[in-house]
Parts: structure tokens; C-alpha cells; sequence
């Protein structure tokens, strides 16, 4: 008191107290509820600060003793334990069981025996949670003196001063050094019970809430009450029963009038019952999406954070500082809180009932705009590309010196030393916390503060320890309190491997899967041999009535997009050394396979060791658990029956909005270690990051309302710079990701991939085709004129657009323009409709095109006598009439079977037609065509498989050749090969007709393919094109150029995908794999391809690098050629502008909304029709 | 020379030298392998036998897709052959087709020599004496054919 120099007007704080403060202050024996010190109470200070808690070297074996005794005993008790039995765990165990020995009674409370019922605080904690660190100093001192057992029912935790005012008057009524009682008004249903609680919620709810804090003498007459400022934070931790306090008096006027300032002092004391987990009410599963959108946060909500702010406002007044906090997450946090929860006051205020407060503004995406097709709106906002960027080159900040780990010899491939170290960091998170794992890693939960109990009151008087606490735990995020060591939990034992794409996330996964297995595993590999038959167990299925989720040690689940499947089944296969891996692709339909029988723990020695599913197999399940089984995941025997020993999400940003079905399915899967493999853990919204944390079940960040707190909502009030920062922490310990640009410190680039050169071949339309795209351009640009005229741009956008989608297709083969499937591949239904206007008034159009229509039936097979296919066959041999070559090039034959070179047979046709004469024969004169020439196709070389293969298409082209290439006929033909087919050994031929009005593309793709094939027979192609009815006119192009070809696209089984793959990884020789961009654009590995030819550009160049990426990736050792074909002087020429001009924009059209798209798509059309 | 020359004139003329037809040589200039020096011998039994005509043949760029050009340098009497060496002869013109040849082609001027085809005359003078006294004009081409086109030596 003697530091009081003047009469303070405001809150004050008269002392501050602290561990080793001064001591000058006498003992306030007054004080009605202090807890006094024991007798032994003298040494304290000593221990103080020391984390005194489980020894394990001391030579008892505690672990043992629990383990076997299920005892949870006090320190104390251990103590004793090792004074009597040294070392010898099991005379003590023994002497515990017969009751020759009791532990010692807990010391009694001096006072206030309701608060005597000291039982241990947290015996209902599972051991592992409450494991204390462990203090590297053992206790070789004598026993000390011990203070309480347990947590008294209220701990002194400091003081604090502060202004009251008077209610009443009168002279007397306080004095200095006076007691005063603090209390709240009396609350409807009783304060001081725990029933309390109803009411208490209640009151906080009110719009005004009332926050009276009133001072009364002893005897309960209220004095007076604390000023507001106080009184709105003290309130709520007296309600919330954290706090206990009591007061005295400091300076009160000796005549105390109403509304006179009286100065208190206040001593303040937690409440045993903050401190127990039971007592705390978390906002209960916050993830649940209704919360997320409720106009005002739940009373829960208000309540939690009342209680937050009262906690870091009491800890500033009485100066209570962290002896330890987690040093990357110190700065910022405390002024974030605040600052959160006033930004969560303001929207209370600001937002009325109208907003949302989970989003301040409305994004883009609430518009509906470019959430995907099929998922639930997201929220959030979009991250701007540069923050993306400094995020990710954060998270990108690798350690080169990163140990490496070596894979289990199970696993047969071999691991670039990136691929290794990644391997160690990923043992290291799936290992770290195992049990009996290393201590030293573990860490403080980041969010949370260590505080240690005062020793000495604010008179310096020595106050009680209770063993074993010397601190005390405080999440100031949440306004929880523990006594328990918080540790930082990862329970996910998983994380995020983002290595960018192709770098081989997949095989780093794969020899995790070989290096890391179950304890249960290897024992049951091992029992497996020695055939020791265990008794229920080992029955062959479970019980069908089971409904518990089994455990699966010996299982990893796979989940990855359908596409990827067979190749994670194809790569498990290569990466193991043959028997060791058990692999199970799970499609869900097999309906006689029982995943719960097969993986559970008694199989584990014949389990699958890898099952690959797909996330719609994962949603699908889950529809059936949540509707046939109730949502008993243990009833089932699919998916969801099991507990995993890992689960690895392959493409994990399919789940990247947490409300889809998918994501939540994923969310309830089981499993000790969880892991994500993804390129882009962000894809535009830092809320995508949450799902996958939420995944891996990350706390506390795993909480939605936590992480809205402190990343979502600083985000949209604009302080990126705080909220990158905790997404920063957030990401640190979780991911891993190197990109394939790093270079080491060596200099040397992370992944050497062999070069890659992108060639833009200019095509040049042959005039028929020059005259088709003419019209169709003329026509679109009349219509879109005729739109801009009328204004009804918007409107017709999907007539204009079909417009440009048929120029496009023209560019590649202008019979695609026929067809409507295509349409429908681009845009539907509108897009339909215009087509069939389009074909009403298109007569101009039909002629043109005609020219490039097949005819069919028109030479049928009776026409070909034998006698005939001998003469060409003998006479295939012999000079050209025309050129003289011997013998012919590509011998061809007219209508009426005179056989010359193919081209001088076209060249003639095409000379006399140009002099305006009818064609005729060079031979006999009889009058021909160009339709009616038929390429002699022979088959006496090899192919026979290709002929098989052959799907002889509508329509193709015939290109130039130069050749002595003797096996290759290149030309294209409109005629099924069997039909006019004869065999003659020992060279069968064929006949088909000759089409020269074919396409630019195709003739220059063959010509250049056929360039490729000759310098390098075994090189594999593969050719994309966003137009799948395009790769129906090519594959006969191919086929018919003796070029074998395989087809990939999005209407495929997965079945003959997985084959299709396999063959072209496979086949010995010159491949071309026909791939459609979107089918082909994500996941694929193609790396046995060096060649890449893009048929048609697409509106963004990054769509055209991804399909490239297929084959430049990782595992790629050849240079890689990519030639993207382009029409001159077509609207391809000027889609390639708009390519280069979206680069410049933030993102592609996926962030805009569809209106926006529609007008950046109206600004590109104007470009192109220009 | 510009363009190399096409396999097929190369073939031409080879086979000209090496199989030559009865009564016909045709010799490429040294510096134009598309110009040819022919002779054509009268065939037996016409009014033009015992004469040794000389012609000249050019192969243009787009041979055999147009077929050759080819004069009479010698004086000739025949009603279609005109006063210039002009031929009228329907596989000259529009009934070329490029199965013919150099060969076929000088074989085609021998058979027009021993067929003259007054109705569709070139030289109007001569036909119309074809058709009016046949005599006359058989005379007449013998006695061109002594005068103009005796073998020199």
C-alpha cells in the first residue's frame, strides 16, 4: 500500500507480483478464502520453476506399475513407491494388489473442507494425453517437503487493482484493508451451482448484456460495483467459473458517497473446475456446415470468445506472463485475439441479419459462378496469385541437408536423393509420436502458453505448491485452461506431400508404404510363417453381425482419381520387389469381396497391402453407410469399415471444398496415418488448405471456427500479411513440397529432365477446306455483327459461340463441322439448336462440304472380279506409265483398273480438271474421277495385328509421299478393308478409295509422323486434340498409313483404359497414342512417349502444358518434341493472341463468374472474328 | 538446266537409244535434254518412202502431264502437216494421255504418214488436192519427198 502516492481515476495496477518480486508486504491473514500454506510450505521457491514431473530415471518403473496396477498414481505416491521397493517394479505391483501397501493419504486442505474433495483432477484422462514433459533434471533430492497432492479447488494466480464506484453512502462503511466480497447479481438459477450454466448462457446471450460486478462487505451488503471496463471482462470469468476473486479495499473515502471511486485490490484465483476438459464447452463440432452460415455466432460461440477475451485482458492486468509460449506463433497472437474478437463484435454490430458472417463480402464464388459443376457453393476469398506465390515459396523453403532415408529393400526402384530425404521426412511425421517414440520432439501446442503458478502472493507471503504443478497451460485462442502439458498433437502422424507434379510423389508414397508398416504387420508376417492358428481371430470372416471398424495394420488405402488408378496399381507393381506388395484395385461393385474380412487385423498376414479406390467408389459408400447402416461405418464391410493403417488422398485438391459430399466422406475415413498428395494444397482460396487439414485431422486447425478465427476472417478484413503468417505455421510441419525448378545448393536442377521444345507448325488449309472455313467465317462474323447491331450479344453468346467452336472445327477437318457430337461435347443444348438452324439455311455450306462426304455402297465388291485384282497385282510390279518409277509408288488404280502411281494418277486428274476437261483414263480414255481411285493396299509385310485393329473411318486423305518406304501406303480410305478384299497369296491387297479432299492436319500429322517413324521405329507419339470426333478421323488416317494407334479418351471403361495404357507402355514399336486434351489433361504418366502433337490449341495455354506435363515429366528421359499445329491465317492464328493475353490475367476463366465469363468470352470473340 | 530432269525422260531416252524403233531416232541436244533432234523415215509403200524426215521435239516443263511439241523441219507434203511442220494429230492435242511416249508418239507421225487424213486437214491446199485428184497429190509428195527429204550423205 505504501506505493499508492496518489488517488488513481482510472484502473490501476497497484501490484504486481511475480515469482521472485519483492517482498514487503505482510500476510493478509484477513483474506477469508486463502488457501494457507502448509507447515512445509517454506521451500517452494526452490522447485518453483521446475517442471518436476515423471522421472524415468529414477530406476522405478512407473510405465510398468500403471500398466500393470491401471493405477493412476500422484507423484507423491510414486515416491513412496520408490522409497520402499528401489527398483523392483513387480515387489511393488505385488504389494499393491495384496494391499500391503497404500499410497499416502492426499493432504488435507486446511480450509474450507468443500473444497477438500481434492480428488485427482485428471485421472480420467487417458494416460497418453496427460503425459507431463518430461524434465531432464531427476529429483536425487531428498523429498521434499510436499505442498498439496492435487489442485486445490482454486489457485492464487495473482492480483490486480482497480476502480469501483460507490452505490451507497454513508460514513463507515469501508475502509482501508477492508474485505470485500465479489460477487456477481444473483443469477436466476443460483451462481454458484453448476446449474448455473442454463442460466448463464442465457444472460451472455442477451443483446446487452449484463456484466455488474458488485463489491460487498462480508456480510453480503453490496457497496458498490467495479467500473464497466473491468466489470466486462471480469464478469464473464466469474460466470464462466474460470475465476475466483476476492478483494479488499484499498482507498475509500471515509465518508463514501454515492458514485464515490473506491480502489480495490483484487486477488485473483483460477477454479479447479476451469481446468477440467469436462467443464469446458467447446463449441461443439464446428464443422457441421449449418453453423457455418448462421447469421450470429451461436451463444456457445459468444461465450467462448467472452471468454477468451477475459482471459488474455485478466493475464495483461495482472501482469502474468508465459513462462514459455511457442516462439514461431508469439508474435501477433494475443492482439490477434483481441483484434478477432472485435472484428467478430463489429459484424455482430455492422452485419445485422442480413450478412453472412462467415464472409464479410460476397465472393465471386457465392454468385455461383465457378464452383465446380457439381460441388456446394465455396466460400471464401481468392487468393491472389502473388500471395499464392509467397505462400508457396515459403512452403517451398526445403532443406537440401535434409537426411535421407533409405527404402526397405521390399522396394525395388531407385530413389533420387530428393525422393529419399523425402521418404525420411515422411517416416519422421508418421513415427514421431508413436509411443516410447522421441520425447524431444515433443513439442508445446503452438496455440497454447505455459504459465507458472505464482509462489509467492502479491505480500510476498509463500504460497502453497501442489506437487507435480508448477504450471499451469492456457490456450488464449479458445479460453481453455489445462494442467496437463499440451502437447502438440499430431494426430494425423501424416501430412501433405506437394511435391510439384512429376517429381514422383507417387513412388515417394510407394516407398513409404515399403519402409514404414505396422507393428501388426510385421508380427503378423511373422507368425504367418511359424502358422500359429490363433483361436476367434483367425477365423476366415468376421462375423457379419460385427459392426465395429475393424482395424486394418496392414493396409494402406489408396484414393485417387479414377483415371489414376491403374496407374498406381501399374507403379505399386514395378516399385516392389515381386510377392512382397498385395495390391487391390476396389471399383465397390465387386460385390464378393468383403474389404472388412480381408484387411482386418487376423488377415493381416494375407491383406491387401495396397487398396486403390476412387473418390467416387469413397462417396458412393458412404451414400450406402449413412443410408442402409445408419451411419454405422462398422456395419458395413466396405470402405469405411476399417481403420487404416494409412490412408494417402492422391489429387487431394478434389476435396478442396470441405462442404462437398466427397470431402466429408473422406473426412470420416479411419486411419493411423493420414496423407495427401497434391500438387496445388492451394488451389485459390486458403480455405482449400482446410479441407486437407481437416483431413488430416491437424488441432486444432482441423476446427472451422478456429481456423475462421484466425485465417479466414483477418483474410477478409484485409490483413493478409497476419493471416498468410498463421497459414504459414499452419503449413509448416504439414507439408512438404519441392518444385521442379529447385536447383540444390550445388546448383544442380532438383530433377534433370531432358528438354523440351514446343514447335508451332504452321498449316495451310487446302482450297476446298480454305473455302469451307471462309464460309463458316463469313457467316459467324455476320451473325455476330448482326448481334452487336441489336444488342443481344449475351443473349446469342451460345449461337456465336457454337459459330466459333465450328470454325475451329473446320481448322482440323471440315466434316467435323457436321457433327454434332462435338457440339455436345462444348456446349450443348443452344449450341444444338443453332446447328440445326445452321443446317436449314446451309445449302452453300452442304455443297462445299459434300465434296469431303464419304460416298458409300457406291463400288461394291461384285465389281471386283478376281481377274481383275490379279492384272493390278501383277501389275503392281511393273513402271508407272505416267512417271516411270518401278515399281509404282503407291500403286493406285481408276474405275477402270489401270494401274499407275497414286500421285500421277491424282496429278493427271487434277491437270485435266484444271483445263476444264473431263478426267479420263491415261489408258483407256474412259472418262474417271478422283472419288473413284483406289489405293492397292498390300499386305504381304507386317501388321497383321494392325489390321486387325484397323477401324477403317468415313472418311481420310491421302497424302504426298517420297517414297521408297515399301510397306507404307499413305493414304487414307473411306472403304472397310474387308469388304473389297481378296487374298491372293502370298500378298493379299486391298482396294480402297482414295480421298484426296481430306485435311491440312491430318496429311501434315502423317507426313510428319511417318518422318518420326523412319528416323526413330520405336518412338511413342501421342497426339491430343480437345476434339474427340477428330480422333475418330484420325485413328483410320493412321491405320491406313500402316501407323498403329491406340485411343484414349473420356468415354472409356476404366477397364480398357488401364489396358489401352499398358499396351502403349508397352508395345515394342512405333505407337500413337490418340488422346483427347480433357480426358488426357490430369494425372497421366506418359513418359514412354517423347513426341507430343497438339491437333487444336485451347483457349489457355496452361490447359495445353498440363496435357504436354503428361508426357515432360518426372521419369521422362528423352527430349521431348511437341509440335502444336496452328492453320495459317485462321482463327487458330488469333486464339494463340488470346492465349498469350490471358497469361496476364490473374487466372484463368475458372475464377470469374459465368456472366463475367461470358463477356471475357464476347471481348475474345470480337478478337477472333476480327 | 534448272529442274533435274524427271526419271521418266531420263528413261525415255535411254530406252531410245538402246531399243530404237525401225525408221525413227530421236537424239537430245547436249545442253537441252528436252529437245530433241528426230528423224522419221516415210513408211514403205506410202508416197513418202524413201524419204528421211527431219523433225524436232521439245518436252515441256509439265510432260507428260502436256504431251511433247513436235514440228516438221523438212519440207513435207501432206494434208495434215502444214506449211510451217505443224501436225494436226489428235494424240498431240487432246488426246494425249501420258501413258504415250516419245516413241508412241514418232510412231503415231510414221502411221500419219502412211495414212494422210485429208478430212481433217491442216494444209488446206493439199487436202483439198487429196480429195480432188489423189493422183496428183500422191505425185506431188513424191516428188517433195525427192526433193526435200533425200538422206544426206
Amino acid at each position: 500500500m505504501a506505493d499508492i502516492q496518489e488517488r488513481p481515476h482510472k484502473k490501476r495496477r497497484f501490484f504486481v507480483d511475480g515469482p521472485e518480486q519483492d517482498a514487503s508486504f505482510e500476510p493478509q491473514a484477513s483474506l477469508p478464502d486463502e488457501i494457507d500454506a502448509l507447515p512445509e510450505a517454506e521451500d517452494f521457491s526452490s522447485t518453483a520453476n521446475d517442471v518436476t514431473k515423471t522421472h524415468t530415471d529414477d530406476g522405478f518403473d512407473r510405465d510398468m506399475f500403471k500398466a500393470v496396477t491401471g493405477a493412476e498414481l500422484r507423484e507423491e505416491a510414486f515416491k513412496a513407491l520408490r522409497v520402499e521397493f528401489g527398483s523392483n517394479v513387480e515387489r511393488a505391483i505385488n504389494a499393491y494388489f495384496d494391499g500391503s501397501w497404500k499410497p499416502p493419504p492426499v493432504k488435507k486442505q486446511t480450509e474450507e473442507s468443500a473444497f477438500v474433495e481434492a480428488s485427482q483432477p485428471h485421472s480420467s484422462n487417458p494416460p497418453a494425453s496427460s503425459t507431463p514433459p518430461t524434465a531432464s533434471k531427476p529429483a536425487p533430492s531428498p523429498p521434499r517437503p510436499p505442498g498439496l497432492d492435487s489442485m486445490p479447488a482454486k489457485r492464487y494466480i495473482g492480483a490486480l487493482g482497480v476502480n469501483g464506484w460507490s452505490t451507497k453512502s454513508g460514513s463507515g462503511l469501508l475502509k482501508d484493508g477492508d474485505v470485500v466480497k465479489i460477487e456477481r447479481p444473483v443469477q436466476p438459477s443460483g451462481p454458484q451451482k453448476t446449474a448455473a450454466r442454463g442460466g448463464k448462457a442465457k444472460q451472455v446471450g442477451r443483446k446487452n448484456p449484463d456484466v455488474v460486478v458488485r463489491f460487498t462487505d462480508t456480510r453480503g451488503y453490496e457497496l458498490g460495483r467495479l467500473e464497466q471496463d473491468v466489470a466486462t471482462w471480469m464478469s464473464a470469468l466469474i460466470d464462466q467459473k474460470v475465476c475466483h476473486f476476492e478483494g479488499h479495499c484499498i482507498y475509500a473515502p471515509e465518508r463514501l458517497r454515492t458514485n464515490d471511486t473506491v480502489i480495490l485490490q483484487l486477488r485473483c484465483y483460477l477454479l479447479k473446475g476451469t481446468f477440467e476438459a469436462a467443464n469446458f464447452i467447446k463449441p461443439q463440432e464446428n464443422n457441421r456446415e449449418t453453423g457455418i452460415f448462421e447469421a450470429k455466432e451461436t451463444k456457445d460461440e459468444r461465450n467462448l470468445r467472452m471468454r477468451q477475451i477475459g482471459l488474455v485482458k485478466l493475464f495483461s492486468e495482472i501482469n502474468l506472463q508465459p513462462s514459455r509460449v511457442n516462439a514461431t506463433t508469439a508474435k501477433h497472437k494475443r492482439e490477434g485475439i483481441l483484434q478477432a474478437a472485435e472484428i467478430a463484435e463489429q459484424y455482430e454490430d455492422s452485419s445485422a441479419t442480413t450478412k453472412k458472417p462467415s464472409s464479410g463480402k460476397s465472393t465471386p464464388a457465392e454468385n455461383g459462378g465457378s464452383s465446380p459443376p457439381s460441388e456446394e457453393n465455396e466460400e471464401g476469398e481468392e487468393l491472389e496469385q502473388d500471395q499464392l506465390d509467397t505462400l508457396y515459396k515459403k512452403a517451398q523453403s526445403f532443406d537440401f541437408n535434409t537426411p535421407v532415408a533409405e527404402p526397405a529393400v521390399t522396394f525395388v526402384m531407385d530413389l533420387r536423393k530428393y525422393q529419399k530425404q523425402a521418404l525420411y521426412w515422411m517416416l519422421n511425421k508418421e513415427t514421431s509420436q508413436e509411443p516410447g517414440g522421441h520425447k524431444e520432439q515433443q513439442s508445446m501446442h503452438p496455440l497454447w502458453e505455459e504459465y507458472s503458478w505464482p509462489v509467492k502472493d502479491v505480500e510476498d507471503k509463500d504460497l502453497p505448491a501442489v506437487s507435480g504443478q508448477d504450471s499451469f497451460y492456457v490456450n488464449p485462442y479458445s479460453g481453455e485452461l489445462s494442467l496437463d502439458f499440451p502437447v502438440q498433437e499430431q494426430n494425423c502422424l501424416g501430412g501433405v506431400l506437394a511435391d510439384e507434379m512429376g517429381l514422383g510423389k507417387t513412388i515417394e508414397m510407394l516407398s513409404l508404404i515399403h519402409t514404414h508398416t505396422s507393428p501388426e504387420q510385421e508380427a503378423a508376417m511373422a507368425s504367418a510363417s511359424s502358422k500359429k492358428v490363433e483361436t476367434v481371430n483367425s477365423l476366415p470372416r468376421l462375423s457379419r453381425t460385427s459392426s465395429t471398424i475393424e482395424p486394418a495394420p496392414a493396409t494402406t488405402l489408396v484414393i485417387a482419381p479414377m483415371s489414376l488408378l491403374a496407374q498406381w496399381a501399374s507403379e505399386a507393381e514395378k516399385a516392389s520387389k515381386a510377392g512382397t506388395l498385395k495390391v487391390l484395385v476396389y471399383y465397390g461393385t465387386e460385390k464378393n469381396i468383403d474389404l472388412k474380412t480381408l484387411c482386418c487385423a487376423s488377415n493381416a498376414a494375407s491383406a491387401p497391402n495396397v487398396v486403390i479406390t476412387s473418390y467416387g467408389v469413397v462417396l458412393s459408400e458412404s451414400n450406402t453407410v449413412a443410408s442402409a447402416h445408419g451411419g454405422n461405418k462398422g456395419a458395413s464391410n466396405g470402405l469405411f469399415s476399417l481403420d487404416y493403417w494409412r490412408i494417402i488422398l492422391d489429387e487431394a485438391h478434389m476435396i478442396k471444398n470441405r462442404q462437398s459430399k466427397t470431402a466429408r466422406a473422406c473426412y470420416e475415413l479411419s486411419a493411423t496415418h493420414r496423407w495427401v498428395l497434391t500438387g496445388t494444397p492451394i488451389v485459390n482460396r486458403l480455405e482449400d488448405l482446410f479441407s486437407l487439414v481437416r483431413f488430416l485431422r491437424v488441432e486444432p486447425w482441423a476446427n472451422f471456427s478456429f481456423w475462421k478465427t484466425f485465417i479466414t476472417t483477418p483474410f477478409e478484413k484485409g490483413e493478409f500479411v497476419r493471416a498468410l503468417d498463421v497459414v504459414q505455421t499452419v503449413l509448416e510441419p504439414l507439408v512438404l513440397r519441392r518444385t521442379k525448378d529447385m536447383k540444390t545448393p550445388d546448383g544442380e536442377a532438383l530433377v534433370p529432365l531432358p528438354p523440351r521444345t514446343i514447335d508451332i507448325e504452321k498449316v495451310i488449309l487446302s482450297p476446298p477446306e480454305r473455302e469451307v472455313y471462309n464460309h463458316i467465317f463469313a457467316r459467324a462474323k455476320r451473325t455476330f455483327a448482326a448481334n452487336v447491331e441489336a444488342g443481344t450479344l449475351m443473349k446469342s453468346y451460345t449461337t456465336i459461340f457454337a459459330q466459333i467452336l465450328r470454325l475451329r472445327q473446320s481448322c482440323c477437318h471440315p466434316v467435323l463441322t457436321r457433327n454434332k457430337a462435338i457440339l455436345a461435347e462444348e456446349d450443348s443444348a443452344a449450341a444444338e439448336s443453332d446447328i440445326a438452324n445452321g443446317l436449314a439455311d446451309d445449302m452453300d455450306l452442304s455443297a462445299l462440304l459434300e465434296r469431303f462426304q464419304a460416298e458409300e455402297g457406291e463400288q461394291d465388291a461384285a465389281r471386283f472380279g478376281s481377274h481383275v485384282l490379279k492384272q493390278i497385282q501383277e501389275e503392281a510390279d511393273m513402271e508407272c506409265p505416267i512417271c516411270s518409277e518401278e515399281p509404282m509408288v503407291e500403286q493406285a488404280v481408276t474405275g477402270c483398273w489401270h494401274s499407275a502411281c497414286r500421285g500421277c494418277l491424282l496429278d493427271y486428274i487434277e491437270h485435266q480438271t484444271a483445263k476444264g476437261e473431263v478426267a479420263r483414263c491415261f489408258n483407256c480414255r474412259e472418262p474417271i474421277n478422283a472419288r473413284d481411285v483406289f489405293e492397292v493396299v498390300r499386305h504381304d509385310d507386317d501388321d497383321d495385328d494392325d489390321s486387325s485393329e484397323q477401324e477403317v473411318g468415313r472418311l481420310t486423305q491421302a497424302m504426298d509421299i517420297d517414297g521408297d518406304d515399301e510397306e507404307d501406303l499413305y493414304s487414307c480410305t473411306q472403304r472397310p478393308s474387308s469388304a473389297p478384299a481378296k487374298t491372293k497369296p502370298p500378298a493379299r491387297i486391298t482396294l480402297r478409295r482414295v480421298n484426296q479432299l481430306s485435311s491440312a492436319k491430318i496429311t501434315t500429322l502423317l507426313t510428319q509422323l511417318r518422318h518420326i517413324k523412319r528416323a526413330s521405329p520405336t518412338t511413342k507419339v501421342v497426339v491430343f486434340s480437345q476434339f474427340t470426333s477428330f480422333l475418330d478421323l484420325l485413328a483410320p488416317a493412321l491405320s491406313a498409313a500402316s501407323i498403329s494407334s491406340l485411343r484414349f479418351d473420356g468415354s472409356m471403361s476404366q477397364k480398357a483404359r488401364t489396358s489401352t495404357l499398358a499396351t502403349f507402355n508397352e508395345r515394342p514399336k512405333f505407337t500413337v497414342l490418340l488422346l483427347s486434351l480433357r480426358a488426357g489433361g490430369v494425372g497421366l504418366n506418359l513418359t514412354c512417349a517423347s513426341r507430343v502433337f497438339m491437333m487444336d490449341p485451347w483457349w489457355s495455354f496452361a490447359v495445353e502444358a498440363q496435357a504436354i506435363d503428361r508426357v515432360h515429366r518426372m521419369g521422362q528421359t528423352e527430349p521431348v518434341k511437341v509440335v502444336r499445329f496452328v492453320v495459317e491465317g485462321s482463327i487458330e492464328e488469333k486464339m494463340l493472341r488470346v492465349q498469350d493475353r490471358k497469361k496476364f490475367i490473374a487466372s484463368s476463366l475458372g475464377m470469374m463468374s459465368d456472366e463475367e465469363k461470358k463477356a471475357q468470352r464476347i471481348e475474345d470473340i470480337r478478337e477472333l472474328l476480327s | 538446266m534448272t529442274a533435274p530432269l524427271p526419271k521418266r525422260i531420263i528413261k525415255e531416252t535411254e530406252r531410245l537409244q538402246t531399243e530404237p524403233v525401225p525408221g525413227i531416232s530421236a537424239q537430245p541436244h547436249d545442253d537441252n535434254a528436252r529437245y530433241f533432234d528426230v528423224t522419221v523415215q516415210g513408211p514403205d509403200g506410202s508416197c513418202y518412202e524413201g524419204g528421211v524426215f527431219n523433225l524436232e521435239l521439245f518436252l515441256p516443263d509439265d510432260y507428260p502431264m502436256t504431251p511433247p511439241r513436235i514440228r516438221f523441219l523438212t519440207r513435207i507434203y501432206h494434208p495434215n502437216i502444214d506449211r510451217l511442220g505443224r501436225i494436226c494429230l489428235d494424240v498431240l492435242k487432246n488426246n494425249w494421255s501420258p501413258a504415250l511416249q516419245i516413241r508412241t508418239i514418232l510412231l503415231s507421225i510414221q502411221a500419219l504418214l502412211g495414212a494422210p487424213n485429208p478430212e481433217d486437214p491442216l494444209n488446206e491446199a493439199v487436202a483439198k488436192q487429196w480429195k480432188d485428184n489423189q493422183a496428183e497429190a500422191i505425185k506431188n509428195a513424191r516428188e517433195w519427198t525427192k526433193l526435200y527429204a533425200q538422206p544426206k550423205e
